[in-house]
């Protein structure tokens, strides 16, 4: 028994035949580091994607000061003399009330320092915080739009292609609809249907807005896919429609789908902090935009313009470079399609 | 063709009719109607009488009735050409679309123009010259161009041109060109450089990766063996069919373009098309927003109609059907 079980063991024990031998997770990081190697930009989109994100979960770790917090100066007129007998004299505390002793003027836009790494905005605020703290809107909103847009996309383009038909005229001639329309006016109004535009009614918006552009791509790989003879055989056997489309095509379709997901993060981005820009963004969320906003005007004050715009830059560029390095290798037919979301 | 073209146009009305009314409904919805700030702006204080005056009000605009009969009323007035009558101004509210018109227009050709003689040679270029330094730095500068947010590569200018007194920018007259040709183009040069490098960036990337495609085909070896010149054979041979898919982008960006590149004109304070939909919108002035909307799809879809008439044109093994 014994001896046998020693058989069994032994084969478990020496270098993978092949790659599919691997356990799941050694595989996918194996295929990881490949991407790596294979598609350095890649890679450095997927490193800087790793980067926004971490900064966007860990804000209120690596932040120096709450972002809010307003910086003030202090007051040269400050005599803690005559504050301890504030503290106890009525008649001194009339004269010299508390505040005008222990606080000066907020201090405004100053250049980046030890204390302040990127400077402080026109409120006296830390804009390290801010950028760090504008992460996580961006992200929310990038991630959380595509993800709307490619599960509606997703759910529409396959009917409107499996189905055809009225159906398929239904969904072709609201797509073309939607694109025929620039997809910034289209939000504008969307964004202003609400009283208060918070930051998930901003994500919804986007994200209906971008649907078109996914159902058209959707379609297009549904349709070849419908031909091929898998479909054929489930149906001869006598599957249901939807268990063709989730069992049968669904993972047929999804290269293309992860590429236009990782595409459109970027663009939804950018839309986001173009909206904020205008002043329509969501009025309390900290983001990026805004910040480019407010900060544009001080002429004499570069970096409240260069930091904003730079780490909107760099979280568009990270998702366009894996994306892009994402679709050659799983998708080259879709070369120079989708890259824009509308936008 | 012929028929082909009025095929497609008809398909088009269905597409427009779908517009129309999406932004009929969604302006109905909207929250703070035309009437009730106006009112409100004209007696803060509010006074027993309000709900009166209201309706007074909306009896003379002609909103008093049930929304589905105004629809009905929207869409007949639309039929026959009449696209409505401002709320702020009591104006036809085309008149409003025709002032701005100018000055998006001036701001679109020229960032169409910006991006079309970078794009085109440098798509180019970097296509003959793959894979060689040239090469590299051009994409390099293509992809960062696409992630750059446009308003904050126009916003650095501007805080460059301002900060150094390179020239001083008059973003009160707001000048066209045919107005004051040297301060025109002192305001318009920062937008549409900006917008140009952004809508560039992108042709630049796809050209290259068509040209790429095609100058491995077999009729490029064959031109080549013919003894024709480089020239000859990029221009002609080669860019013609390069050409087909990056039209579609083309296209897209002239549809945006014209619609109002409505960040620019918020950052530079130019009234066109874009800063007065915003205005239209933020104001509830109902009849503007929707006569813009259709003024501005009916001219995206006619665009892409012209879009697919000229792959046809440039690649005869289309056919129109």
């Amino acid at each position: 028994m014994a001896q046998q079980q020693a058989v069994i063991e032994q084969p478990t024990a020496p270098a993978y035949r092949s790659r599919s031998d691997r356990p799941t997770p050694v595989r996918w990081a194996l295929a990881f580091l490949s991407f790596f190697k294979d598609k350095p930009l890649g890679g450095f989109g997927a490193l800087l994607i790793i980067l926004m994100i971490s900064v966007a979960f860990l804000a209120p770790v690596i932040q120096r000061y709450d972002p809010n917090q307003i910086f003030e100066t202090p007051n040269p007129a400050f005599d803690p003399a005559i504050a301890a007998r504030a503290e106890v004299d009525p008649n001194v505390k009339l004269l010299y009330p508390a505040e005008k002793y222990t606080r000066g003027g907020i201090i405004g836009p100053e250049a980046p320092s030890a204390a302040h790494w990127f400077g402080t905005d026109k409120y006296g605020r830390d804009l390290y915080s801010q950028v760090v703290h504008g992460a996580q809107l961006s992200m929310l909103v990038g991630i959380g739009s595509a993800l709307i847009a490619v599960i509606s996309g997703l759910f529409f383009g396959m009917i409107s292609a499996y189905f055809g038909g009225w159906i398929d005229m239904l969904i072709q001639r609201a797509t073309d609809a939607l694109l025929a329309f620039p997809a910034l006016i289209l939000l504008l109004l969307f964004v202003q249907v609400v009283k208060q535009p918070n930051k998930y009614y901003i994500t919804l918006a986007l994200g209906i807005v971008g649907i078109s552009q996914v159902v058209r791509i959707v379609r297009s790989s549904v349709l070849t896919a419908r031909q091929e003879q898998y479909v054929l055989a489930g149906q001869v056997i006598g599957a249901s429609d939807t268990r063709i489309m989730i069992r049968h095509i669904l993972p047929n379709i999804m290269a293309p789908t992860i590429v236009i997901f990782t595409i459109s993060i970027g663009a939804y981005i950018l839309a986001e902090a173009s909206l904020s820009f205008i002043g329509l963004g969501d009025p309390v969320a900290i983001s990026w935009g805004k910040m480019l906003n407010q900060g544009r005007t001080l002429v004499t004050k570069p970096w409240l313009s260069v930091i904003p715009g730079a780490a909107i830059m760099l979280a568009v560029l990270g998702f366009n470079l894996a994306g892009d390095a994402l679709r050659d290798v799983l998708d080259p037919r879709l070369r120079g399609r989708g890259g824009n979301a509308g936008f | 063709m012929g028929r082909y073209i009025i095929r497609r146009m008809l398909i088009n009305i269905p597409v427009i009719w779908l517009i129309i009314t999406l932004v009929f409904f969604a302006t109905s919805v909207l929250p703070g109607d035309f009437v009730a700030q106006r009112i409100a702006a004209a007696n803060p204080l509010g006074g027993q009488d309000q709900a009166a005056q209201i309706a007074q009000v909306k009896k003379d605009l002609g909103i008093n009735q049930p929304l589905p009969q105004r629809y009905v009323n929207y869409l007949w007035h639309t039929v026959r050409g009449d696209l409505g009558t401002s709320y702020r101004t009591r104006r036809p509210a085309i008149n409003d679309f025709k002032a701005g018109l100018p000055y998006t227009l001036q701001l679109s050709i020229m960032a169409l123009i910006v991006g079309l003689s970078i794009s085109l040679p440098v798509g180019i270029i970097s296509a003959i010259k793959q894979d060689t330094a040239t090469d590299y730095g051009l994409r390099f500068f293509a992809i960062l161009g696409v992630a750059a947010p446009s308003f904050w590569v126009a916003t650095l200018m501007l805080l460059l041109v301002v900060r150094y007194q390179w020239w001083t920018i008059d973003l009160i007259g707001q000048p066209l060109l045919w107005q004051s040709p040297l301060a025109s183009l002192k305001l318009y040069s920062i937008p549409a450089l900006a917008g140009g490098i952004a809508s560039g960036a992108a042709v630049m990337r796809l050209l290259r990766s068509q040209m790429l495609e095609v100058l491995r085909q077999d009729y490029i070896r064959t031109a080549w063996s013919k003894g024709l010149r480089q020239r000859v054979i990029i221009v002609r041979h080669a860019l013609k069919n390069a050409m087909i898919p990056v039209l579609t982008i083309i296209g897209l960006t002239i549809a945006s373009l014209i619609s109002g590149n409505v960040v620019f004109e918020y950052l530079f304070g130019i009234p066109g098309i874009g800063s007065r939909i915003l205005t239209a919108i933020t104001a509830r002035d109902v009849p503007v927003v929707q006569a813009f909307v259709l003024i501005i799809a009916t001219f995206v879809v006619m665009v892409n109609l012209a879009v697919d008439v000229l792959y046809g044109w440039l690649d005869p093994r289309i056919q129109y059907s």
